[in-house]
């Protein structure tokens, strides 16, 4: 965005300075919870129990992470939230990517009552009643066992917004590519296969980062479903189970480490696709 | 040429399968599932029909009312601060001051964390024994003796409260900044010649030019506001004595909570009352929306 660079008088000026320091304030405020639970799982217990509004670890130590990564499996629940938003990444793109091109190229009966019920149930949340007959339904097709029902719902769940990307996306580009390349003889999945898929790249960065998130930051559902199996558990579950646990206060360090463990992947893929992130939520708000 | 036609018929049904079966299996069939045991006494293993227990139970249920009207207590408030700041900031982030990018950066930042791990973090900051901001707020002599932010039932919604906005104040800023975009610079600069102070051509002329995308982003910070539940379950799950539950975190416990035996049919029956009134706000909200837009 380029904006005018007009000369500006002595009193602007003063207040862009006025406005640029209550800014970086105010940035301090919103990374201060972030930073410190980083900078806290290298301080030692002790020091943790201590308190205080110390940023800087006293002593630096990795003993946090040895200790949660060993004996307090956070190992497995690494591999677990890495599974099951890698498994949520690539099922919304599968099935929001080809649907969003029918929705957009394909003229059949009902569609836009169909397209209406996708929004509805967007919409309509009656809370986690609704994890009770997803459970009761994995017990009976034995899939309660492994995180392919947390995959499954939680694509389930998020896929309307990422098909409106998609096909906002679709309908964004020309009909004509898809014409000449019919009379060149692509059927219309090789439409899509050859020569959309291509053109959809950005789109589908998109879908993947956002549900990726979505993947990575679930909790309540997971919680529900591993409540008696540890060895599912993602990060998320295994670091906010530590609080209710008995030990309470001594595992405040591994619970920092487990948390730094969550939330700095995340933060880093953010990092190198803010645009992704920004432009997924502002189209997907003004399209849904 | 008909028969290509038909080909692609099948081919487009292929590959809607696999959204339609994410819907129907995780969207539509739970829905209706609910209808199932509103009139029963179901613990997850045995049903019992009750006739209309459930419901003259709901109206005698208090601790459920009073989570409806947490509901409202917390959706209010949030929107009454997270609203206003968020359109501030990204008024003063549209400025094309140096560091913009910076900026936006760090207040969307949150926004990619998950509920349950920030709400986590910030159960250590509220910590009252020598919490970073007790031991903040005390060393500059705003508080004389250490705050139980979680446990005082007058302060509990204030801290949730100031949860609630770390965590979704980006959304909206980049909302807000996408709506002021929207807005031609040339209207600023007739403003300017016409001689609008900063106060008036935000009201007269930055206001009503985002109307229609305000009214979106209302719509959307309402109904999220109602449905948010899960960063009230990781802070007090409902404590101190209920004062802090929404209706959903109490319908979470109803099912879930490992303590007592699931009350799965009454959930039901509460579930499908809170979406309804989360329904009838939303038409309440629509309906205004819509009178506000003839009057303007």
């Amino acid at each position: 965005m380029v904006k005018s660079h007009a000369v500006l008088s002595g009193k602007d000026k003063v207040i862009r300075c006025i406005i640029f320091v209550c800014l970086t304030l105010f940035s301090l405020l919103m990374l201060y919870p972030v930073v410190y639970i980083i900078m806290g799982s290298f301080k030692e217990n002790a020091e943790l129990l201590l308190g205080g509004t110390h940023i800087l670890p006293r002593h630096f130590v990795l003993e946090n992470y040895v200790q949660a990564w060993k004996a307090a499996n956070f190992a497995r629940y690494t591999f677990n939230s890495i599974y099951i938003s890698v498994g949520v990444m690539l099922l919304s793109i599968f099935a929001t990517s080809m649907a969003g091109y029918v929705f957009a190229r394909k003229q059949f009966p009902f569609k836009e009552l169909l397209y209406s019920l996708y929004i509805a149930f967007m919409f309509v949340n009656v809370g986690s009643v609704t994890l009770r007959p997803l459970f009761e339904l994995a017990v009976k097709v034995k899939m309660n066992t492994s995180l392919l029902s947390v995959i499954f719902i939680s694509a389930g769940t998020g896929q309307a917004t990422y098909m409106f990307l998609a096909r906002g996306f679709v309908q964004s580009i020309p009909k004509e590519i898809d014409e000449a390349a019919k009379i060149d003889g692509c059927s219309f999945f090789q439409i899509y296969y050859r020569i959309l898929l291509p053109l959809l790249q950005p789109i589908i960065a998109t879908i993947g980062v956002l549900s990726f998130r979505g993947g990575w930051n679930e909790y309540i559902m997971p919680l529900v479903f591993t409540m008696s199996n540890d060895k599912l558990r993602p990060l998320t579950v295994g670091v906010v189970m530590l609080k209710g646990s008995g030990d309470g206060t001594a595992a405040w360090n591994i619970m920092f480490a487990g948390a730094t463990i969550s939330i700095v992947p995340i933060i880093l893929i953010y990092i190198f696709s803010t645009k992704h992130f920004m432009n997924g939520m502002i189209a997907g708000a003004v399209k849904g | 040429m008909k028969k290509k036609y038909h080909d692609g018929n099948i081919a487009a049904a292929f590959m809607l399968f696999p959204s339609l079966v994410l819907l129907i299996v995780t969207s539509i069939y739970p829905f209706f599932w609910l209808f199932r045991y509103v009139c029963y006494d179901y613990n997850g293993f045995a049903a019992y029909f009750t006739r209309t227990y459930n419901f003259t139970r709901m109206l005698s249920d208090t601790t459920f009312w009073w989570s409806v009207v947490h509901t409202f207590e917390y959706a209010g408030l949030k929107l009454v601060i997270i609203i206003p700041l968020s359109l501030l900031i990204a008024v003063l982030l549209n400025q094309g001051m140096r560091g913009t990018h910076t900026f936006q950066t760090i207040f969307f930042m949150p926004t990619v964390i998950s509920a349950a791990i920030y709400s986590l973090i910030f159960s250590f900051i509220f910590a009252v024994f020598n919490g970073p901001l007790n031991v903040a707020l005390q060393s500059i002599g705003a508080i004389k003796t250490p705050v139980d932010w979680l446990g005082n039932a007058k302060i509990v919604m204030y801290s949730i409260i100031i949860v609630a906005v770390w965590g979704g104040l980006g959304n909206y800023m980049i909302y807000f900044i996408s709506g002021l975009t929207s807005v031609p610079d040339e209207v600023y600069e007739s403003c300017r010649i016409d001689g609008a102070n900063a106060f008036q051509t935000f009201f007269r002329i930055t206001l009503p030019m985002m109307s229609p995308i305000l009214k979106v982003i209302l719509m959307l910070a309402i109904t999220t506001a109602f449905k948010d539940y899960e960063s009230i379950i990781v802070l007090t799950n409902g404590a101190p004595n209920n004062r802090s539950h929404v209706m959903f975190s109490y319908i979470y416990n109803l099912i879930f909570a490992s303590s007592t035996t699931p009350q799965i049919g009454y959930a039901t029956m509460l579930s499908i009352v809170a979406a309804l009134i989360i329904g009838i706000v939303t038409a309440l909200y629509l309906f205004f929306a819509r009178k506000l837009d003839n009057v303007v």
